[in-house]
Formats: structure tokens, C-alpha cells, sequence
């Protein structure tokens, strides 16, 4: 595979690095990046074949699993701020199970080679969250959530997601040290593009696992919430890259077993 | 009960000012408006922000009675861990912009306030933030026995502070008839030849007014006034400072129809001065161990108070008082009933002035709060006294005029 700007691929896997390792997936429609914690979040980075300049898989499809700390390393070697004109191409190749995943970077005339071992590919969760279980799903533009997010109160261990066809319609909550805090989006507000609630529904997921999620916030315009009926919670974000080309990131995750009665 | 409604840039920005002396404040709210205040831990400086209710766009208080207690006061004052508001009102300028209305209401049975704030695009926060019942917190400060007055455009002032490395933890400022000026505060033992040294001089016409009474020099923490500074730049009203000798509190204040803030620092005495003008008792040491706007394990300055103490052997007394600081004296119980948190009001050995003035404590900060309960008390105190660690500097002037 090459890509003219590396950058294109290193935030969005920036939006999923919350694990040192991940799960890589070819197949001929491009690239998948998986990162799971904790057996309760599932974090998907997906760079369509579209997006690579050229892009093959000689088998059906090729996994293995990787330091993305590493992976990420390397495809920033020549830095991450980035200066208008000037960008990283990248060569990325894998010759097959047991060999090591090869980065040819070029930046301004300077080559880097990079070999990054590659191991054993983990099992990976399936949430089995299919478009046809799902009871809520909300679609808000990206930058009314990203306060929420890059305010939550940390001291809360959970983050309550309540979604219903009724007020307080889509509301962000969390319990901390101070006390709680609440934040209503109601359905007719122009940051939400899609409200389709059928059920009234409250889940509380940990908050640290969904954290990481900002990352994936910042970079996208759009983000997509969806619940099904056990409480799994469905976040795709729409992201755009510098060329205007569109990319997801998906983040999966199990509500939090002791669920009690929403505070108000 | 109170519920209000009010705009946010000012009270943020309030807030943030608070937030620089402490890490909690004091929500009080009263029927003429809200106050808001805080005190350091070394309690060496204060500060008071009082909304009166035309400031709120609607503004509704209604005491709580409680038969059961009679002796209570019948406001609600309350203590909040800043650092949970201070989320609330993060961004001042993004908040100008972003919110629209913000109310503040308060659920006595839940033990919570809650703020809320309508934003853009419809989205509501809302903060319930839990606080703790507390006694009320007052300084004493007859601001207007003061010999010396000045007051000055804010703009001027933050021009002036300017200046100052923002490294500069306190700065002197010292006034004769002639002139202000403004400098950096060094130690005996400063090492001149690697500090930076800044000295700005004032002439009395850039003031809008300058009343000098005293010439003296008086030496405060500039970290804590800061707040203040921001804020009042930001409300673009001037400043009035009020204060006397070294040692005697200083005063940082602004007022317009709608507010009232006040800023209260305690100043640091030099030993050197006090050799030179020998009063009795009351001129104040210098800093105990409990100052805080020096750094706090600032122990060579600690030091040396205590050698300047061993060396002019002043306040024998004194000496023996630094290191315990509850030391309940006769004059002073009265003080300490009331005084619950502050054990260390207590610490007055003003010996002869003390009796007396400490038993009319009555004086109130700012003449546009009057409490109801102050009268119904009588001439009990009203309520502590905190501003002052160190006796240095509410020595004499604790007097019984109500502003």
C-alpha cells in the first residue's frame, strides 16, 4: 500500500491508541485497525482502499496484530506538526504471516526504512451490534459534543448516556466529587442531524474507557450514537482528512454491570 | 431558598478572581444580594465579591426560617469547593459567547446548588454541586480609618503591575505626599546581583484621588491581588486602595451600582521598621509561619523572621506566641465563641488595644451589605474575623463603626 500523506493514516490511529497494541485487518477494501481494553471497548479505525494511492491484498484478507505505539512512532518520525506543502509518503509492506510489517517513509528527500515486528493476531470481541437491533440512535454534529467531552468530570466513574423520544430526549451525565452534572441536548436543536429514539433507555458506561473516545471526537465532524437493547453502546465518528476524503472510527462498549437508578 | 438568573462574563470572571486565593468559597447569599467569599489558608488574604440583587436579571432569596435555632443566622452561607465551580465557568470568553443565561438555584434539603446555564443550539447544563454548611466568614476591615486612600483607574494599575515578572511574589508599595511608588520586594539576603529589581514611580496627579497620611511602605503579596486586577480591568472601573502603616492590612477595592468586591491582603512588617518606630505591642511582627504568599516551604524566610526576632528581642512575648497558635486569652473568649474556625483569631496579643477594640468587633466591609442579624445580635460579633493569621494586621483598627 502507499499513501501520498501519512498523515492521513496516523490521526486517525491516533484516534484509536489507547492500548499500546492493536489488531490489523487487510482485505481489498482497505484497512482496519482494532484496539480493545478491558473486554468492554472495542475501538475500530477503518481506512477505506479509496484512500491509499495503491492499495493490494494478495490473500483474501491478512491480519496480524502490532505495537501501534510503535506503528505510530514511525509513521511520525519526521514529526507531527504539520507545515502546509510539506508531507511524509508513506510505502507500507507485508509479506505474510511471520514476516515483519515494512514502512518506507519519505519526507523532502530523506528516506526512512522502518521494520516493526508483527505477533500473533488476538481474537477479536463482536459486539454483534447490527443496524437492526438498534433501538436509539442519535446523529450530532461533532462540535457540540466536544466540550461535553473534554469537560467531563473525571471524578465521576461513570458517564450516563440517556436517550429517549421524551425530554430530557439526549442527556450526558456523571456523578463526581462536587455532585452531578447534566447536559441536555434537546431533539430540535440544530447540532442534531438525525434523532431517532424509539425507546426510552438509560446506560451507564465507565468513563475511563470512553475517555480515549475524545480523541476520535476532535478530529470528527460528525458522530453517530447508538444503543441496542442490552445497553451496547455504538459511537461512529465521520472523519475528514485533509484531502476532504471520509474515513470512520468506531468505538464499542458494554454498559457498566452495576447498574443502579439513574440520579437526577 | 435563593434562585437567580444572571449573565456570566462577570460572574466568571469573579470567580476566576476568587479562585486565586483560595481553593474554596463562601456562596452566600443574603436578601440584598450575593456574596461571595474566600480566605486563604493562612488566612492573609481575602477577598469578597458581593452581587447585590439589581445585578441578577432576576434575583430571588427568601430566608429559611428555623424555630429550632434561633441563634442562627438566617442566611444560608455555605462553602464550596471552587474547583467544582470553576468548570462551570471555565472559559469566560467561550462562555460569553456560548451561553446564553445562566441560574443559579439552591435546594436546601438536597444540600445542593445547582447552576444551571442555557447554551447555544439548545444544549442545557446543568451542575449540581454539593457544599457543606459552614460558619459564616467575614473580615474585619474599617476601611475608611484609613490614613492613606488612593484610587486609580484599573487600567493604570494593571499597567503598572505589568511590569512585575509575573515570578514577582510581592511587591512593596510605599507612598510620601509626593509620590507612589511601586517596587519589588527583596530580602536581606537577596541576591542582587542575579535578580531583576523594578521600581515604578507615580505622581499624585495620576490618581483620581490621593489622600496620604501617613507616609509608609507597605509590602503585600502581588499573586493574590492579581485576581482582583483581571477582574477589575475587566468591569473597567477604578480602584481603591486603602491602608495605613507596613504591618496594617491593605485593601484592594471596586465598586459600581451592581457590585462590590474587596480584597484584603496583609502586609509585611520589616523588622527594621519596628526597631525604629518602638510602639507598644501592637506593631506587628513579621510574618509567622503561616504566611502563604511566600512560597510555603519557604523556610529561610521563616528563618528569619525568627532570627530578626531573636535579634531585637522586640515581643519577647511575641516569640513565645509564634509557635502555638491558639493562645486563648482573656480579651479574646468572647472571640473565640464565635470564632469557631479560627483559632488562630485568637492570637492577639495586642495586650492593651486588643480588649477593647476585639469586643466591639462590629465593623462590616462594605457599607452596602448590612446584615439584618447584625442588629439582632446586638453587639455580640457579628461573625469571625479571618482575614488576619498573624495580629499584625487588624491590630488597631478593629473598631466598632459600622460602615
Amino acid at each position: 500500500a502507499s499513501l501520498d500523506n501519512a498523515r492521513h493514516l496516523s490521526s486517525l490511529l491516533r484516534a484509536v491508541h489507547f492500548q499500546d497494541h492493536a489488531t490489523c485487518v487487510a482485505t481489498a477494501s482497505g484497512l482496519r485497525v482494532t484496539v480493545e481494553d478491558a473486554k468492554c471497548i472495542q475501538a475500530n479505525a477503518f481506512i477505506q482502499a479509496e484512500i491509499f494511492q495503491e492499495f493490494s491484498v494478495q490473500e483474501e484478507s491478512v491480519m496480524f496484530r502490532i505495537s501501534l505505539s510503535v506503528l505510530l512512532d514511525c509513521l511520525t518520525i519526521f514529526g507531527t506538526s504539520s507545515l502546509p506543502g510539506t508531507s511524509t509518503a508513506l510505502r507500507m509492506c507485508y509479506r505474510g504471516y511471520g514476516y515483519p510489517l515494512m514502512l518506507f517513509l519519505e519526507e523532502g528527500g530523506v528516506v526512512t526504512v522502518c521494520k516493526i515486528n508483527t505477533q500473533e493476531p488476538d481474537e477479536l470481541l463482536d459486539f454483534d451490534f447490527c443496524s437492526t437491533k438498534v433501538v436509539n440512535k442519535i446523529i450530532l454534529q461533532s462540535e457540540g459534543l466536544r466540550e461535553a467531552f473534554a469537560e467531563l468530570d473525571m471524578t465521576s466513574e461513570v458517564l450516563q448516556i440517556t436517550m429517549s423520544p421524551d425530554k430530557p430526549y439526549f442527556r450526558l451525565s456523571t456523578f463526581g466529587n462536587a455532585g452531578s452534572a447534566h447536559l441536555d441536548y434537546p431533539r430540535d436543536s440544530d447540532l442534531m442531524e438525525a434523532f431517532h429514539c424509539t425507546q426510552t433507555q438509560t446506560n451507564r458506561y465507565k468513563i475511563s474507557l470512553l475517555k480515549p473516545s475524545t480523541k476520535a471526537l476532535a478530529l470528527s465532524c460528525k458522530v453517530s450514537i447508538r444503543t441496542d437493547a442490552q445497553g451496547f453502546l455504538s459511537l461512529q465518528y465521520m472523519i475528514r482528512n485533509e484531502d476532504g476524503q471520509i474515513c470512520f472510527v468506531e468505538y464499542y462498549c458494554c454498559p457498566d454491570e452495576n447498574m443502579s437508578e439513574a440520579e437526577l | 431558598i435563593l434562585q437567580c438568573f444572571l449573565s456570566l462574563a462577570v460572574f466568571g470572571r469573579a470567580i476566576h478572581a476568587i479562585a486565586r486565593i483560595s481553593d474554596e468559597f463562601w456562596f452566600d447569599p443574603i436578601e440584598k444580594g450575593l456574596a461571595l467569599r474566600s480566605v486563604n489558608s493562612s488566612r492573609s488574604a481575602y477577598a469578597c465579591v458581593f452581587f447585590s440583587s439589581m445585578f441578577f436579571q432576576h434575583y430571588c432569596w427568601t430566608a429559611v426560617s428555623q424555630p429550632c435555632q434561633k441563634e442562627k443566622q438566617l442566611s444560608l452561607p455555605c462553602k464550596l469547593i471552587i474547583k467544582s465551580v470553576l468548570p462551570v465557568f471555565r472559559c469566560v470568553n467561550v462562555l460569553e459567547r456560548n451561553v446564553e443565561r445562566c441560574s443559579i438555584s439552591t435546594n436546601p434539603s438536597g444540600h445542593h446548588i445547582t447552576f444551571q446555564l442555557l447554551c447555544r443550539h439548545g444544549v442545557v447544563k446543568t451542575y449540581n454541586l454539593t457544599f457543606q454548611d459552614c460558619d459564616p466568614l467575614q473580615a474585619v476591615f474599617a476601611k475608611h480609618m484609613c490614613p492613606n486612600i488612593l484610587k486609580v483607574h484599573s487600567r493604570l494599575l494593571a499597567d503598572v503591575m505589568i511590569h512585575f515578572p509575573t515570578s514577582q511574589e510581592e511587591i512593596t508599595l510605599s507612598v510620601t505626599p509626593m509620590k507612589v511608588c511601586f517596587k519589588s520586594y527583596t530580602e536581606e539576603d537577596t541576591d542582587f546581583s542575579r535578580t531583576m529589581l523594578t521600581e515604578i514611580q507615580l505622581s499624585p496627579e495620576e490618581f483620581d484621588y490621593f489622600q496620604v497620611g501617613v507616609d509608609s511602605e507597605v509590602t503585600f503579596c502581588l499573586k493574590e491581588l492579581r485576581g482582583l486586577l483581571a477582574f477589575s480591568e475587566a468591569a473597567s472601573v477604578p480602584v481603591s486602595i486603602h491602608f495605613d502603616r507596613c504591618g496594617r492590612p491593605i485593601a484592594f477595592s471596586i465598586e459600581d451600582l451592581l457590585l462590590e468586591a474587596s480584597f484584603i491582603l496583609a502586609t509585611l512588617c520589616e523588622a527594621e521598621k519596628e526597631a525604629a518606630t518602638p510602639e507598644p505591642a501592637c506593631c506587628p511582627r513579621p510574618w509567622d509561619s503561616s504566611r502563604t504568599c511566600m512560597d510555603k516551604s519557604d523556610q529561610t524566610s521563616m528563618d528569619r523572621a525568627r532570627i530578626a526576632d531573636t535579634a531585637t528581642s522586640k515581643k519577647p512575648q511575641q516569640k513565645g506566641n509564634t509557635p502555638s497558635m491558639v493562645s486563648a486569652k482573656p480579651s479574646n473568649a468572647l472571640a473565640k465563641q464565635e470564632v469557631k474556625n479560627i483559632p488562630r483569631g485568637s492570637e492577639r496579643d495586642v495586650p492593651g488595644r486588643a480588649g477593647a477594640a476585639m469586643a466591639k468587633f462590629h465593623s462590616l466591609f462594605f457599607g452596602a451589605v448590612s446584615y439584618k442579624e447584625k442588629e439582632a445580635i446586638g453587639d455580640t460579633f457579628q461573625s469571625l474575623v479571618t482575614a488576619s493569621d498573624t495580629e499584625e494586621e487588624f491590630g488597631a483598627l478593629q473598631s466598632s463603626q459600622v460602615l
